[in-house]
């Protein structure tokens, strides 16, 4: 009995908002700011910068709309604002690189010994995603945690695709070996 | 086991996507109210918003699911007052008279006197308590007003308590002196206005 | 333990999937970024009050929260003076209680918006810069916020689902 909302695509969210529904554009941030924000978090592994780097690409991308050529594709245009966004703040915060947690659960039980395991666990994943070279961790991101098609990383990127399979085969063998280093520590 | 969680967890939110943004211990805990409540014929969109309410304001899981068990409760609770056929406006409007004091008796009353919808009775009822209205002047007043007010008419007389106690009246005071001068609610003027300005709370 | 290559680095993935948690108050300040107004202080105090009310038909039409299919929805003005605040944002029962739905705009300290409310009864509260919970100081209270904030009530009359 419950009436959900109707879901509306993002190119007619974009239609409105070009028609001067700025509500709309709240709807499209809502749609896509846990995705791009998980992005966020991982590629620049600080939580402020990247919640900056997020706000940011959001006030880009409402302010450059008109060139969003295709708006059903809106949510890949709109990573690419982030993708490039999230460079610059890679440099900077390259060196203040923070451990955090964000696995709520873990953090709640903390006396349990699992619980202890699995905080182990996200912080081995953590640091081993930060030792990678920012070009790999990039692609290794877009591709296996926010699953984007190779052609469409190649069209954020700018780079062919055989470059960025051979740039997430190398992330792959890096990251195992970061890992297991980690469980022999 | 893996794939059986995630088909579980592919349902879960398939029939109540909002929830996503909820951590997946209080998702689980809150679907089964909402299933329990839904199955019970009781509207779910209100549980649904108050757990909403509680992920936004960063409350903990146990207090969200808490909250929710607590409303589906006493959404039954209002059924069981304003009967079956009692709109979901009309039961969040009782859950809030419930919980401010009204007594099953009193609500059956306004039923008898009053045409449905009792939304904007009920809502009166609870708001004339959260400004400090005992419970039975509240009710007494209403119940007065009931038959003849229209809805526009039991908003105007809230406000104007409100007022009064913001001037400095005694509440139950400034309730009674308001139902006596219920009698001009059968002249008010409405307004000619060709456009509707936007309304406020 | 051992484990294959390959599964560990699965696993992985798997563990970077999760959701991560965000402030809930960065929305509203893309919102409130978006929404300030290139001219503060134009000519008549209320100019934004008469270019929303113009697209009331609009958002009545345009926005995909309100209750049930074909109910009617009046208009409602919520207002808030807050002349520090950098971003303010309405929220309630009316849009699942998201920051970025409903941002409000200001002028010279009054933040306002107009939301379209089918008949029901919303709890509701402001959300100031951020981080800030606010009620509404001419609406009725909750009473019953049982997340240790304050929130306001607006109830709305009619036929409802």
């Amino acid at each position: 009995m419950g009436i959900d909302r109707v879901e509306t695509g993002d190119a007619e969210l974009v239609r409105r908002v070009r028609a001067g529904d700025i509500g709309a554009y709240g709807a499209l941030v809502a749609r896509y700011r846990d995705r791009l924000g998980r992005y966020a978090v991982h590629m620049i592994g600080d939580r402020e910068d990247a919640e900056e780097a997020l706000q940011d690409s959001f006030v880009r991308a409402y302010r450059s709309l008109e060139r969003c050529y295709d708006p059903a594709r809106f949510g890949a245009w709109l990573y690419g604002i982030l993708v490039n966004r999230c460079r610059t703040t890679g440099a900077r915060a390259a060196r203040r690189r923070r451990l955090f947690v964000h696995d709520a659960e873990a953090l709640n039980d903390a006396s349990h010994p699992d619980a202890m395991e699995r905080l182990e666990w996200t912080d081995a994943v953590e640091r081993a995603l930060a030792r990678l070279a920012p070009e790999y961790r990039e692609v290794f991101l877009l591709k296996h945690v926010e699953e984007l098609e190779y052609e469409q990383i190649a069209q954020l990127t700018g780079d062919g695709i055989s470059a960025l399979k051979m740039r997430v085969k190398r992330a792959r063998e890096q990251l195992q070996k970061f890992l297991r280093e980690a469980e022999h520590v | 086991m893996i794939v059986a969680a995630l088909l579980l967890a592919v349902q879960v939110i398939a029939q109540n996507p909002r929830l996503e943004r909820l951590d997946p211990d209080t998702r689980s805990a809150v679907t089964i109210v909402v299933d329990s409540a839904r199955g019970a014929g009781l509207p779910v969109e209100p549980l649904i918003q108050r757990a909403l309410e509680g992920t936004s304001k960063g409350a903990a899981g146990a207090r969200i699911v808490a909250a929710v068990r607590r409303l589906a409760a006493d959404l039954g609770a209002a059924r069981v007052a304003l009967g079956t056929g009692a709109s979901t406006p009309e039961l969040e409007a009782g859950v809030a008279a419930l919980r401010a004091g009204a007594t099953p008796q009193v609500i059956a009353h306004l039923r008898d006197v009053r045409r449905p919808p009792l939304t904007i009775a009920l809502s009166v009822l609870a708001d004339l308590v959260a400004s400090g209205v005992p419970a039975d002047s509240a009710a007494t007043a209403v119940l007065a007003l009931a038959p003849k007010a229209r809805d526009a008419d039991l908003v105007e007389f809230r406000r104007a308590v409100e007022h009064d106690i913001a001037l400095g009246a005694p509440p139950g005071a400034a309730t009674s002196v308001r139902v006596n001068a219920g009698a001009d609610f059968a002249n008010s003027p409405s307004s000619p206005g060709t456009v509707p300005r936007p309304r406020r709370p | 333990m051992f484990e294959h290559d390959d599964d560990i680095v699965e696993r992985m993935i798997r563990q970077l999937r999760r959701p991560v948690s965000l402030d809930p108050g960065l929305a509203a300040r893309v919102m409130g970024e978006i929404a300030a107004p290139a001219h503060p202080g134009i000519g008549r105090t209320w100019p934004w009050l008469a270019a929303a009310a113009a697209v009331l038909g609009a958002v009545v039409i345009a926005h995909p929260w309100t209750r049930g299919s074909g109910t009617s929805t009046a208009a409602f003005q919520f207002v808030l003076v807050a002349p520090q605040a950098a971003s303010v944002s309405l929220v309630g029962d009316f849009n699942d209680w998201d920051p970025a739905r409903s941002p409000m705009r200001t002028a010279q300290g009054v933040w306002a918006t107009v939301v379209p409310l089918a008949p029901g009864r919303y709890r509701y509260a402001f959300l100031v810069n951020g981080v800030e919970w606010r009620a509404d100081p001419g609406a009725p209270a909750a009473k019953d916020d049982e997340f240790d904030t304050p929130s306001s009530v607006v109830t709305v009359g009619g036929r409802g689902s």
